[in-house]
């Protein structure tokens, strides 16, 4: 491959010249072929190995709340969750935040705690009866709606169940800023 | 491609560096025997890659490390895969090394002028040996906690220095998570470097003195060949069957990972990596003043001599025809060696055979924590009867009648008597039986 004019084959005549050049080029081949096979061998596993286990869809479990009392009626409150994830391995627990409160009818309502915005923490105001977002002023109702400001979307709403008296919630997170609801 | 390739070799002017890297002329010609050293090479760099990937997702630390190895073995794609190679692939390259320079002591390839080819060799076989020992501990399984606190105290008994050399490799007075770390370090971080730096030497001396080629100076005279193609495709066919042999070890015999390592359990008993066995049966023959020689000035007489080889016969004779004290002195280290590995594999073997009920009697024994009086095999206390051989001494009948009442036996026992199931009696008499001599 380097040199296929060098010494070796100068040296021979016309037909050993052919019979040369083909053996050269069959273990040429032949090598190219092994180390084809191996890097695929490898790179492929490889490949798999560092990537795959980052596309997975990660579960989310339902994370229990605690006694249903906690929600008020037509009243939102903060509430806290303890909420068990796995980043490989690990197991460990974290403690998010929600907005929740109870309609007439039984219903729970659940709102992530993250404006649609851009993602800063928003707060109930009892006087106003609205949501407000202090960052960029946005403002929303008791259903979550835009009623002011640069809010793409209405909040969040989680999913909520009940079982017994216990309130359990589905805790996710969305993306800030786009007019649909994307989960993260 | 073509195209690519006289586009980048018009530019980077590739032709003399190819020419330098393939066409040395191989003295003699190429042969099979000559591929150990490449298949080494290849090995670790093979070890090198999976070692790098399994870094992604293992937590060197005594709390994570287990788990993290679980989860590469059993939850990541191919991590199963991954981990085999790597576990699988440092056998592999202890069986190279040994094969290649076995090659060399034959071939009389040390010899004037590549002496300092075999002294950096010799520091490459250092290096990869504490490859293995470092990397044995990270799983941190029962069999990596135990081995390693073995291969420690080992350290630990040399004369004078042993307990600080102790101390330094376990990062203090306990194997812990400092230990953890510092082996992980050792063998991620400092080993690579000073591998990688000492292959290149070894490679850089290689094309400066040339292969060795055949003993047979006529031989080596008459017929040369570069090292293009023909050796280029032995060394490729080598490695491909390396690799083949790999992939189907590690789908056939998974890497094992036993239970999480637990320092309180004293009963496991750890057997190391086949390329320490030998050295391992040498010594369970090495009792009391023995100790010191086979722990210490064996290993060091083995390391000096090693060394010392291109130096101790000063003719250049290189035919192993004519060289009968050499060649009959490696001849009978290899017997020494391999009878040692021979004996230990069928003790091993037949470790492995006691029966589930043997397990679950010496899982009885750590639990009801007997350690705190008896010693088996050196581990606990020696309040009550040493009872490595008592399998020996007492049949089943005596012994299960002895664990319901001791003093009936053996008046003024202060052995309380043990009040177990029937079926862990069993059990527990079980694995005393089965602790016999040979
Ligand atoms: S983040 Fe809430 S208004 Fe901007």
């Amino acid at each position: 491959m380097v040199n296929d004019k060098s010494s070796s084959s100068r040296r021979m005549g016309g037909n050993k010249k052919t019979a040369e050049v083909t053996r050269r080029g069959f273990f040429g081949k032949t090598i190219a072929a092994i180390m084809g096979l191996i890097g695929f061998g490898l790179g492929i596993p490889l490949f798999g190995y560092a990537v795959l286990p980052t596309l997975k869809k990660r579960e989310e479990p339902w994370s229990e709340v605690g006694p249903l009392e906690l929600i008020e009626l037509n009243r939102p409150k903060e509430l806290e969750v303890v909420r068990s994830s796995s980043s490989g391995w690990m197991k460990s627990n974290t403690v998010r935040s929600f907005w929740a409160y109870k309609k007439p009818d039984g219903e729970v309502v659940a709102f992530s705690p993250i404006c649609t915005h851009l993602g800063c923490g928003y707060r109930w105001s009892d006087a106003d009866q609205q949501f407000l977002c202090p960052c960029h002023n946005s403002v929303f109702d008791l259903e979550g709606k835009v009623l002011a400001g640069p809010a793409p979307r209405p909040l969040d709403t989680l999913p909520t169940k009940i079982e017994g008296d216990r309130l359990f919630i589905l805790y996710q997170e969305f993306k800030a800023g786009l007019p649909k609801k994307e989960a993260i | 491609m073509n195209r690519l390739f006289s586009w980048l070799s018009d530019r980077l002017k590739l032709p003399p560096i190819l020419h330098h890297l393939l066409d040395e002329a191989i003295p003699g010609g190429a042969s099979w025997i000559y591929i150990f050293g490449s298949v080494t090479l290849f090995l670790f760099l093979l070890q090198a890659t999976t070692g790098t990937f399994l870094a992604l997702y293992y937590a060197p630390t005594p709390d994570h490390a287990y788990e993290s190895v679980k989860f590469i073995q059993e939850e990541v794609p191919f991590g199963g895969f991954v981990r085999g190679l790597h576990h699988w692939g440092a056998s592999a390259m202890m069986a190279a090394i040994g094969l290649h320079m076995l090659q060399v002591f034959l071939y009389g390839a040390y010899k004037p002028p590549r002496e300092p080819m075999w002294i950096v060799g010799v520091f490459l076989l250092i290096l990869t040996l504490t490859f293995g020992f470092t990397g044995y501990l990270l799983p941190w399984d029962q069999k990596a906690y135990w081995a390693t606190q073995v291969g420690i105290n080992l350290v630990g008994s040399v004369p004078w220095i042993g307990g600080t050399l102790a101390r330094i490799l376990r990062g203090g007075a306990e194997l812990g998570a400092l230990t953890l770390s510092r082996f992980f370090a050792i063998h991620t971080l400092f080993l690579p470097w000073l591998i990688m730096f000492l292959i290149a030497g070894h490679l850089f001396i290689l094309r400066r003195v040339g292969p060795a080629g055949p003993w047979d100076k006529a031989r080596a005279k008459r017929i040369s060949e570069p090292f293009y193609p023909k050796q280029v495709f032995m060394d490729a066919v080598a490695m491909g069957a390396v690799f083949l042999a790999l992939v189907v070890l590690v789908n056939l015999f998974p890497a094992h990972l036993g239970d999480p390592a637990d320092p309180t359990d004293t009963t496991f008993r750890p057997v190391p990596e086949w390329y320490y066995l030998f050295y391992y049966q040498l010594l369970k023959y090495s009792e009391g003043p023995w100790e010191p020689v086979v722990t210490f000035v064996l290993p060091v007489l083995f390391f000096a001599i090693l060394f010392a080889i291109p130096f101790l016969g000063r003719k250049r004779e290189r035919s192993p025809a004519r060289r009968p004290i050499a060649i009959g002195a490696g001849a009978l280290f290899l017997v020494f060696v391999f009878t040692l590995l021979g004996l230990a594999m069928k003790e091993t073997a037949a470790l492995k055979k006691t029966d589930p009920a043997v397990e679950r009697g010496r899982a009885i024994y750590a639990k009801l924590a007997c350690a705190g009086c008896h010693r088996i095999h050196g581990q606990g206390a020696q309040v009550g009867p040493d009872l490595s051989f008592v399998g020996d001494a007492r049949d089943r009948d005596w012994l299960i009648a002895h664990f319901k009442d001791p003093q009936a036996l053996v008046p003024g026992s202060i052995m309380p008597p043990t009040r177990l199931p029937e079926p862990e009696l069993e059990d527990l008499t079980r694995y005393m039986l089965s602790l016999k001599k040979g």
